[in-house]
């Protein structure tokens, strides 16, 4: 709301005005929506059918190609759509100006670790070493 | 942060219980949301009973009752009392409605709470200041724009053209819905809320108006329209049966197809 009682109204709502962006956010959430309706389903079933085959089958299936591979697209579409959900929650919520860009800068660069370390393990394991 | 809690002078404390009507067998407890910014106090909850086999069959008519009967400082917006101008919107039982066509046969039961729409400032009792609200709506310019030369007799349109306009044209701005969604209480000021949207939309499938691109331009913004989340309050409490998610979505549709 306007911070002054002499702020109209009409002067709140216009704002800035419309930036123009926002469609190819809600584009890029729908899409990595889709790939993980196929992506996650394959992860939580594999993981756990892996998972009870022991530490030496569990690994070599992860050194599989076609595993390795779908293991980083799963974590690049989640923690990508990670990424643009919890944008929204903090534009959402938190109001104060430096504190929003820190968060949303925060989001970004925990996100992107988190799918480098993926990407690093399975690298690992696929290369042996 | 958000404000998660009301602020402390906005906090409603108890009020005053007036008396009951004399000899009635059929009565029932109101409690309603009592403010004047004269006496520089929180609002409270006044209980009001009411002899519902004299207050007529809907919650407008309940209000008229009070005024009349019990206590005549009750303030609360109306006109028409048949459901065309949006002014008796208000929160009644938890549930924004407009109380001039919400009957006694749809409360729930126990105590009926009625309060001013959510999430504006109030003006006094059951008032809420909505020039916010009003601004919003004036921002999506709800008249026909057109830059081809002015028709002698009117602008004119198919039969199939004008039935996209159903679902829309009827909303009466009560702002029931806006006040109902959550997005909205969160950031009011920059996202433009189901009311305006749905008019927005009206105006974008209007096979008269030439405007469709600018208007499109005007409220592509992550706040103006992306902050609905399909909540679908808006469309749960609409006294008219309207669907403002279903219209802000199909916004949403036409802003992908612009660039797709």
């Amino acid at each position: 709301m306007a911070d002054s009682q002499f702020v109209t109204p009409t002067k709140v709502t216009r704002g800035l005005g419309a930036s123009k962006t926002g469609t190819s956010h809600h584009i890029r959430q729908r899409v990595s929506a889709l790939a993980l309706i196929v992506l996650v389903p394959w992860f939580l079933f594999s993981i756990m059918k892996a998972a009870l085959t022991g530490y030496d089958a569990a690994l070599a299936w992860v050194a599989s190609p076609l595993n390795a591979i779908l293991l980083v697209l799963t974590a690049g579409a989640a923690f990508y759509h990670m990424r643009l959900g919890m944008q929204v929650v903090i534009e959402d919520y938190i109001e104060k100006p430096g504190t929003r860009a820190a968060l949303l800068i925060l989001n970004t660069f925990f996100t992107a670790v988190l799918f480098v370390a993926v990407v690093m393990s399975v690298l690992r394991i696929w290369t042996g070493s | 942060m958000v404000q998660l809690t009301l602020p402390q002078n906005s906090k409603v404390q108890k009020g005053k219980t007036w008396p009951k009507p004399q000899g009635a067998t059929n009565l029932r407890e109101f409690r309603i949301y009592r403010y004047s910014p004269e006496e520089k106090t929180n609002p409270r909850w006044d209980t009001y009973w009411v002899d519902m086999d004299r207050a007529g069959t809907m919650i407008l008519d309940v209000l008229f009752y009070i005024k009349n009967n019990i206590d005549p400082t009750l303030a609360f917006r109306r006109s028409c009392r048949e459901g065309v101008c949006g002014s008796c919107a208000m929160n009644i039982a938890g549930r924004n409605t407009i109380a001039c066509t919400k009957g006694f046969d749809d409360l729930p039961g126990g105590v009926i709470t009625i309060s001013p729409l959510p999430n504006q400032p109030v003006v006094r009792d059951l008032i809420p200041d909505l020039t916010n609200f009003y601004a919003q709506h004036a921002y999506v310019q709800p008249f026909l724009k057109t830059d081809s030369p002015t028709p002698e007799k009117e602008w004119r349109q198919s039969e199939e053209d004008r039935t996209q306009l159903d679902g829309l044209y009827e909303c009466i701005l009560c702002a029931s819905c806006s006040t109902s969604c959550p997005s909205y209480w969160w950031n009011g000021d920059k996202y433009l809320g189901p009311a305006a949207l749905l008019q927005a939309y009206r105006w974008l499938i209007d096979s008269r108006d030439e405007a469709t691109g600018e208007r499109l331009d005007a409220l592509e913004d992550p706040f103006k329209l992306y902050r609905c989340h399909t909540i679908m309050n808006c469309a749960q409490v609409c006294p008219k049966g309207l669907n403002p998610a279903k219209a802000i979505a199909k916004i949403k549709h036409m802003m992908v197809e612009r660039i797709s």
